[in-house]
């Protein structure tokens, strides 16, 4: 793989002119609100993974916490300017609002008006970068082309160093793929049902293999790129990453790594299916993220459900919390679910629920659990674990030093001991940690408390989606 | 009890911290204070400390040698907190005098930071806490408006004194911008010039109306900035509650958005 030899090319940009500054025309609004329309049910909007310091010839640097900017009505993290280069698609996936048989405005943007859009929003700190997918239009390919033209400009010409999440287009030529990747700091091709035959059924124009090709090449990609930053000791191929692609300097190729999403609640699935699917595609395919997207039903199509109580928000919930299980606390999917119990508990959180099914690891001594047993703790987060092991070497801890530290003591009180002590007396017994849990009501949903929970019987493996 | 009564100021305490070691009065009979309200005490000796610039270099300076940068920054954090918070159990001066002490005493020196159960630690892991976590929110919601002179301006009114971590993010961020962040609470200006470093000064003159003449684009992206903001919420997920959780209601007003 040749990796600098793209960047001397010169690339040929159409330009559109933005026109004059003062008048921005309405157009602009109008596209700006159709193509965010359109964007919006993508839900990664995350600027995390990468670590860059601006290199004083342009605008933007990026942090590899992330940083939100907003959040909108919907409570949802605002990080990226998050737009659809065109909303016309010449594909007929049912869900999705800009398939082709649908008759809704369409709009297109030009590379020139998605740049000066991306740099006069980030100068003011509304945004911390572009979030860029795109309807199909003409083919897999001229879409693609119209993608990289425009970040190519962006991080060209604009010299902007801030954070750039592209989609890859399945079906398009490899070759821009791996050229946008260059460019990018995070890609994602969108998995979007958990299952080929649900692909098929709903999204007819795409299949598992024309999403799983990219997303085994971007893989390639990242790890070829990793290894021959390692063998040239320029860095440990994780973190800092350098924007000076005319300095001769190697590229980094889309170091924040690769995410896909999966639509929760259109298909019958169950929580282990797709749990089972993310775990595969965090081992196989090493992506850094999964995200789930609660269906919203927004094209009344025959072949999906009607949800009437809305979108399964809190299945989607139990997702994420899992999902965080697996990349953070050493989870495996078959310790959270089975074929016997395919979904979680809507009562407690996949940990709780873990941790009651498992009394027999309890309770854990504080002052002497390792990290990984501490972690498995119910209140208990990876943060205050890792502060636990430190702060303990200084002196005893007790309960409410656990409490400055940022333990949820009402949550993990059943399960520690410290120095040998419980906090309260209390059982060690799955009904009765059960009911003391939920008694407290802030531990119980919203989304449950509103309804009458009462009638169902704790343990009842109730399906979310119905 | 002798108790050193400084600025509330990193100067201010790092001054006191000078003086009271310099004062040989015995660490365990000395207190410092930054807490003007505090009540006297009948048995206390009270030392007025006067802010001086060389002490708090020289106590910088042995920090960062003895102790490391990330000791000594973690320090400074905690200096920079608002400390009329009601739930330290301690003043914010003494807690820094305090961790300063174990630290040069122990063998372990910089890693007494780690020991939370120490009343002193989990004070300035409190105050740390508290301006990590007020200065990420400024680097989030913070935003600039073009003025007329092409100038990028913005008014912030954060609890803490964070704009030095706020304007060290955005001299990186923006090094061909001119920018001004103005801190309304503390009345203190971040300046930076294109391609220079940032300097932080005093403001208390500011002529605000100066800061209300917007270049000619700035209504329009404001406009356009709005239209996003509203477009990109789904409707069958509005949710208030979790809108304000997110964003704390006090940073609104400083917003476009939510202004
Ligand atoms: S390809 Fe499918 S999901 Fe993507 S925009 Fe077109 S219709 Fe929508």
């Amino acid at each position: 793989m040749n990796f600098t030899a793209d960047f001397q090319s010169p690339m040929k940009i159409t330009s559109t002119d933005f026109g004059p500054a003062s008048g921005l025309s309405s157009s602009i609004m109008e596209k700006l609100m159709i193509l965010t329309d359109a964007a919006k049910y993508d839900v990664a909007c995350t600027s995390s993974g990468v670590d860059r310091q601006g290199d004083g010839t342009g605008i933007g640097n990026a942090k590899s916490c992330g940083i939100c900017h907003s959040f909108a009505a919907d409570g949802r993290c605002i990080s990226l300017l998050k737009i659809l280069f065109t909303n016309e698609c010449i594909f007929n996936c049912s869900y999705c609002q800009n398939n082709c048989n649908h008759d809704i405005p369409r709009a297109t943007f030009t590379p020139e008006e998605i740049c000066t859009l991306t740099i006069q929003f980030y100068r003011r700190n509304y945004i911390e970068g572009l979030f860029l997918s795109s309807g199909i239009i003409g083919s897999p390919t001229y879409t693609m082309e119209l993608i990289y033209e425009t970040i190519y400009k962006l991080r060209t010409f604009y010299r902007f160093q801030g954070y750039i999440h592209v989609k890859a287009i399945p079906g398009a030529d490899p070759l821009l793929i791996e050229k946008t990747g260059f460019l990018a700091d995070r890609m994602s091709i969108n998995l979007e049902l958990p299952t080929s035959s649900a692909l098929k059924k709903l999204a007819p124009c795409k299949s598992r293999h024309t999403i799983l090709t990219p997303m085994r090449q971007i893989q390639k990609g990242i790890t070829e790129n990793k290894n021959e930053l390692i063998s040239l000791g320029m860095s440990n191929g994780i973190v800092k990453s350098s924007m000076n692609i005319s300095k001769g300097t190697i590229p980094r190729f889309v170091p924040a790594g690769q995410s896909t999403q999966m639509i929760i609640g259109a298909t019958p699935e169950n929580d282990f299916q797709i749990m089972s699917v993310a775990e595969g595609l965090y081992q196989k395919f090493g992506l850094k993220r999964v995200f789930y997207s609660a269906f919203v039903n927004v094209t009344q199509d025959s072949n999906l459900p009607a949800l009437p109580q809305g979108p399964p928000l809190l299945r989607e919930h139990r997702l994420y919390q899992a999902d965080w299980l697996l990349r953070y606390y050493h989870f495996t999917v078959d310790e959270l679910l089975s074929e016997d119990k395919p979904n979680f508990n809507i009562y407690l959180d996949p940990k709780c629920d873990w941790a009651l099914r498992h009394l027999e690891y309890f309770p854990v001594e504080i002052s002497t659990a390792d990290y990984k047993t501490l972690l498995r703790v119910p209140g208990i987060g990876a943060k205050s674990a890792k502060r636990i092991v430190k702060a303990r070497r200084g002196s005893r801890l007790d309960f409410p030093d656990l409490k400055k530290i940022g333990v949820v003591l009402k949550r993990a009180l059943y399960f520690i001991t410290c120095s040998g002590r419980m906090m309260y007396p209390t059982k060690i017994d799955e009904d009765y940690i059960c009911r003391s849990l939920l008694s407290d009501s802030s531990q119980i949903p919203k989304e449950i408390r509103e309804q009458e929970y009462r009638q169902l019987s704790l343990f009842d493996d109730v399906s979310f989606s119905s | 009890m002798y108790v050193f009564q400084c600025e509330d100021s990193l100067d201010g305490i790092l001054t006191g911290v000078y003086d009271a070691w310099a004062s040989h009065y015995g660490h365990k009979n000395i207190q410092l204070s930054s807490d003007k309200s505090g009540e006297i005490m009948l048995f206390n000796q009270y030392i007025t400390v006067i802010p001086d610039f060389e002490k708090s270099r020289k106590v910088s300076r042995t920090l960062i040698r003895r102790l490391g940068i990330p000791f000594y920054e973690t320090i400074c954090k905690c200096a920079m907190a608002d400390g009329n918070c009601k739930k330290l159990s301690m003043d914010k001066a003494n807690a820094i005098y305090q961790a300063i002490v174990m630290a040069l005493a122990l063998p372990e020196g910089a890693r007494v930071l780690e020991y939370l159960a120490q009343p002193c630690i989990s004070c300035i892991f409190q105050l740390c806490r508290q301006t990590d976590n007020e200065a990420h929110y400024m680097i989030e919601f913070i935003r600039f408006a073009e003025l007329e002179s092409g100038i990028l301006f913005s008014m912030i009114h954060p609890k803490n004194n964070v704009l030095p971590v706020v304007a060290e993010h955005f001299t990186n961020r923006f090094p061909l911008e001119n920018f001004l962040i103005y801190d309304a609470t503390h009345k203190i200006a971040g300046i930076h010039k294109v391609q220079k470093d940032y300097i932080i000064t005093d403001a208390s003159e500011l002529n605000i109306e100066l800061t209300k003449q917007y270049s000619m684009d700035e209504q329009e992206y404001r406009r356009l900035w709005k239209a996003f903001f509203d477009t990109i919420a789904i409707e069958a997920r509005i949710n208030p509650k979790l809108q304000s959780q997110n964003i704390p209601k006090r940073y609104w007003k400083d917003t476009v958005e939510l202004a």
